[in-house]
């Protein structure tokens, strides 16, 4: 089957493909890690039990679960200017993602949170542990065990959504690819080179997770 | 296991029978075959194509490829594509003709073969009414972002006639320019001027204008594509045209569709 791709082309196009590398990675790691500001603050305020800062938190992981990621990152691109908010297609696509995983980043936080069992929490407080030791000592090392799977999951999706940011325009792997198709009519060989470099993607996060995993949990909870 | 092989071998043979049967078979015979006839528009491209209110596909390309599925006596199927998709989606053959606003330029007739151009138009340069851009130098700037289709013939007019500007490109249609231009991510857009003219009534008034009626010296022509090895389909086509101009068909299409927005009020 290969005989028939036209290697010569991918070659040709290769400095369009490391560049929508460099903007599909720089745009995931920059957004990854304001998500998971985002996620921290939101879970936090949700389990705080204050109501003030409980209800706009759920009101915002609702709304953002409940809609495709696309139709925000429209409203963001073609509706906020509308509104008086100008901002650019690269910025418009951290701010979308950013907000879109950090609802999902929340959740997972709160999850992991919640899955410790009531009666450690409760030995904590009859040894007269106070809430941030508890939360130190006891909750967070036993629930990072049970986020950092879904944690890093929630990444490798985060970085298959930078492609939707191709439809405003953002220089990424995907438009990379579609530029080709467009001036050589070759989808073949243009998205055989995207999934390739996704796929990179993908193998240095999972490397990532599977040491994060023998580093951190392990050594916290065993 | 005599039988076995016996049967196996003559399954070989039925199989390559088969399938040859069908290689040698024309992309028209296929067509009548089929009983449908798989035409590949741009998305949301009036007075092209498009989604009307409705929600049917509509346009004067749907017009023409109606009538060319009526006179083969075949279903009318269409497929909508992103600017991009138009021509992959031909030559991987899920469309058996590629019916959009597309200039036949010589590198895309490396790939495809084009019918007889059926219209002329020319590309245009657009930009809001409060801009101050006056001529093309003033958009020819380094700080002036341009928008424009991925891979259209405008993106290509803006390289070579704005090359100090920025140019963006998007995809899905025509009026993803002028929603971006409204949005102020861009300064201008660069379109063929039938596509712009269409879409401007759908915005408040005098919140665009023209800046060039005419970017470039020459007449862009319009015509369908077909895949390069379906030689009959193509001059079926030409001949559609032919006749279609014979009997007034032709003119009545573009002059509902080309010529004014009354088609609006219907669509």
């Amino acid at each position: 089957m290969l005989e028939y791709f036209n290697f010569r082309v991918i070659y040709e196009y290769l400095p369009l493909f490391l560049t929508g590398l460099k903007y599909t990675f720089i745009i995931s790691l920059v957004s990854l890690g304001l998500a998971l500001i985002v996620g921290i603050i939101a879970s936090a305020c949700r389990i705080s039990g204050l109501k003030l800062l409980a209800y706009p938190v759920i009101a915002y992981i609702e709304v953002i679960r409940s809609t495709p990621l696309l139709v925000q990152i429209y409203f963001l691109y073609f509706g906020l200017p509308t509104l008086g908010i100008m901002v650019p297609e690269i910025q418009t696509g951290i701010i979308a993602l950013m907000l879109n995983s950090g609802a999902y980043i929340a959740e997972i936080i709160r999850a992991g949170i919640n899955s410790v069992d009531q009666g450690q929490i409760e030995a904590g407080l009859s040894s007269g542990l106070n809430y941030i030791q508890r939360m130190r000592f006891i909750i967070l090392p036993q629930a990072l065990g049970v986020t950092v799977p879904p944690l890093l999951g929630q990444a490798i999706v985060l970085v298959k959504d930078t492609a939707l940011l191709s439809l405003i325009s953002v220089m990424d792997l995907t438009r990379s690819g579609q530029t080709m198709t467009s001036e050589r009519f070759m989808p073949a060989e243009a998205f055989l080179t995207v999934t390739f470099f996704y796929m990179c993607i993908y193998f240095c996060l999972k490397a990532l997770a599977d040491w994060s995993q023998r580093k951190l949990i392990f050594r916290e909870v065993y | 296991m005599k039988q076995r092989k016996l049967v196996s071998i003559v399954l070989a043979l039925v199989l390559t029978v088969l399938f040859s049967g069908v290689s040698f078979a024309s992309t028209l015979e296929k067509i009548v075959e089929r009983g449908e006839l798989r035409v590949a528009v741009q998305s949301g491209a009036p007075p092209y194509a498009f989604i009307d209110k409705q929600g049917n596909p509509a346009g004067s390309m749907v017009d023409f490829t109606q009538g060319m599925a009526d006179a083969m006596g075949v279903k009318l199927k269409i497929l909508s594509y992103d600017w991009d998709g138009l021509i992959p989606a031909l030559l991987s053959g899920k469309a058996d003709i590629l019916a959009a606003d597309m200039t036949p330029t010589l590198k895309r007739a490396l790939k495809v073969t084009f019918t007889d151009p059926w219209i002329y138009v020319q590309p245009c340069i657009f930009t809001t009414t409060n801009a101050s851009f006056q001529t093309l130098e003033d958009v020819n700037k380094p700080s002036v972002t341009v928008g424009v289709l991925l891979g259209s013939t405008g993106e290509s007019i803006a390289k070579k006639y704005l090359p100090n500007a920025k140019i963006k490109s998007y995809k899905g249609g025509g009026r993803m320019i002028v929603q971006a231009l409204e949005a102020g991510h861009v300064d201008a857009g660069v379109n063929d001027d039938l596509a712009v003219l269409t879409v401007l009534p759908d915005y408040p008034p005098n919140s665009i204008r023209l800046l060039e009626k005419r970017l470039g010296p020459s007449k862009d022509p319009l015509a369908f594509a077909v895949q390069p090895e379906s030689v009959n389909l193509w001059q079926w086509v030409n001949l559609y045209f032919k006749t279609i101009r014979a009997n007034g068909t032709y003119d009545k299409n573009i002059s509902y569709w080309m010529e004014g927005i009354e088609w609006k009020k219907d669509h």
